[in-house]
């Protein structure tokens, strides 16, 4: 989650975590994080008392970013085009 | 519950580190940030979940990936209902960003619908809408008609149900 890009189009409560993109909750079959990150999203309609409020919630991914799988087996249109374009710069 | 601030790139890699960390203006690009305070407390109030990882339910028209490769700088700016009691077999994920075999064996991971109905059950939530959304994350250049025609849309469909609070959970 790139929570800047959520501060950034002015929601007004934001809840950050560092999951990787796809799985914002939590790991398959992971209820238990499942939970407990709708827990904390939800308590933050309590603690965020004015607008563009930002809480980072304390959950650390049970895999560490080189051993973490979220691409799509292809890159994205718009990323092919951007590693073209550096190419032929 | 105030901890370490999230590294937003820990899973990005380098390159769209590279492209995107020094974009973002640490401002909001709009000079009010809207603001509804919380009417009653969570056990009386009805929730919605919108997830931005191109869900419909099967049957219904998927989140167009086919536009998109044909123009990479465009993002399909539709939206979809989804039904409260959908399920890995009811539902497809279309979007070309991220690996979506994930929400495909466990929805709850992006759309956590079996956790909110336990919520309910237990006490803690008071009820769940009918009807909950879906839209693409990726925009592209051009965000006008998801800002101006889908999410108007959505709102008015969560008023018409009563939804008190809404999640919307980046993908």
């Amino acid at each position: 989650m790139i929570w800047p890009f959520q501060k950034l189009v002015g929601m007004p409560r934001v809840a950050a975590i560092e999951h990787p993109f796809g799985r914002p909750y939590g790991d398959v079959g992971d209820a238990e994080t499942q939970m407990a990150v709708l827990r904390a999203a939800l308590a933050v309609f309590d603690s965020a008392k004015a607008p563009g409020h930002v809480e980072h919630l304390p959950f650390t991914w049970h895999e560490e970013p080189k051993e973490t799988k979220w691409h799509p087996a292809e890159p994205s249109p718009i990323i092919a085009l951007m590693k073209k374009r550096r190419e032929k710069s | 519950m105030t901890t370490r601030q999230v590294d937003p790139w820990r899973f990005a890699g380098r390159f769209l580190e590279n492209v995107l960390s020094g974009s973002i203006p640490d401002e909001p690009a709009y000079a009010e940030i809207p603001w509804t305070p919380v009417q009653k407390p969570l056990s009386e109030s009805k929730l919605a979940l919108l997830s931005t990882a191109g869900i419909s339910m099967k049957g219904d028209k998927p989140f167009d990936m086919e536009g998109e490769r044909k123009r990479p700088t465009w993002g399909d700016p539709s939206w979809r209902a989804l039904r409260s009691d959908a399920t890995c077999a009811t539902i497809e994920s279309n979007h070309l960003h991220i690996d979506t075999g994930y929400i495909e064996r466990d929805l709850n991971v992006a759309l956590p619908l079996d956790r909110l109905r336990e919520l309910v059950g237990s006490g803690e939530v008071g009820s769940m809408a009918d009807t909950h959304y879906s839209i693409m994350g990726f925009q592209g250049a051009d965000s006008s008609v998801l800002e101006n025609e889908s999410a108007p849309e959505i709102a008015r469909s969560m008023v018409a149900e009563q939804v008190d609070l809404v999640l919307l959970a980046p993908v």
